[in-house]
């Protein structure tokens, strides 16, 4: 027969700590973060170098004719020059930059009044055909 | 004399709480911390939905410069002047100790519907202050996340 001492007793009437309201805080946090972050889509980035059209055209006269690609609004629509050859879309400038070489790099003129999605497409353009040294120039 | 009431009592189901507080309170800290970041340096801009560099590298942010589609120009939540801008700029050159300007961080997130007027605006300032780069941010089409 187990008699119930003083020591079996204390073992019973131990401290118990009460989590419930900790936790319910907490879940109530949780969701209140979740609920409230602005969800925010994946980011990358395109690292051009930066010129004026003055310190772009200067630098490079004794050297070589430097490679250009002109961004702008031709009949009313915007569209990239090369040489002459006019381009509408980013597939195209791609494709006629690609044999071009890459050493010398390639100076992107943006003029104004583009919008800036059709600027940057030519920047992802010249990376995508393998230039790493793109400069963007901006024209007033 | 209760012996098996006694031997019950004993055995009940303990639920171990402390790896799920661990998680709770992991899940809390990295919200509230990316959400007050986010909300700090980003505006709400369309970004240009390019696929980017790729390159995967962890870079120092420095001096983020949102440009909206009207053609306002937004630091740290609050629209600034080109004048302003500079000042800016040159309190972040000050700051990166040892760095010339021409290699000061510089992020910039234009609105790809906005018109180029005001991100040439940007970048001639840039320029004349002597920084040699920036960073185009563009919006990788196809994912999305958090």
């Amino acid at each position: 027969m187990r008699i119930r001492t003083r020591q079996s007793r204390r073992r019973i009437d131990r401290i118990t700590l009460n989590l419930a309201s900790m936790i319910d805080v907490t879940f109530l946090l949780l969701i209140y973060f979740m609920v409230s972050t602005v969800l925010a889509r994946p980011e990358d980035r395109l690292s051009p170098s930066l010129q004026t059209r003055r310190d772009s055209t200067t630098a490079l006269i004794s050297d070589f004719q430097p490679q250009r690609v002109e961004v702008s609004i031709l009949d009313g629509a915007p569209a990239y020059r090369i040489v002459g050859r006019v381009f509408r879309s980013q597939a195209d400038l791609r494709e006629a930059i690609e044999p071009l070489p890459k050493d010398p790099g390639l100076f992107i003129d943006v003029h104004d009044r583009v919008p800036v999605g059709f600027a940057v497409a030519a920047i992802q353009a010249a990376r995508d055909a393998g230039f790493e040294q793109v400069t963007y120039v901006p024209v007033k | 004399m209760r012996f098996p009431r006694r031997k019950h009592a004993e055995r009940r189901l303990m639920l171990e709480l402390t790896p799920m507080i661990d998680v709770v309170f992991l899940l809390i800290i990295f919200f509230m911390t990316t959400a007050q970041f986010a909300r700090l340096t980003r505006a709400d801009v369309d970004l240009p939905r390019e696929k980017g560099e790729q390159r995967h590298t962890p870079e120092e942010e420095g001096i983020v410069i949102n440009i909206t589609r009207d053609g306002r120009v937004i630091v740290s939540n609050e629209t600034v002047t080109l004048d302003r801008l500079e000042e800016l700029v040159f309190d972040e050159i000050e700051r990166s100790r040892g760095r010339s300007a021409e290699l000061a961080k510089v992020m910039i997130r234009p609105d790809r519907n906005g018109s180029t007027d005001r991100l040439n605006d940007v970048i001639t300032r840039l320029q004349g202050m002597g920084v040699g780069g920036a960073r185009l941010a563009t919006e990788v089409p196809g994912q999305t996340g958090r």
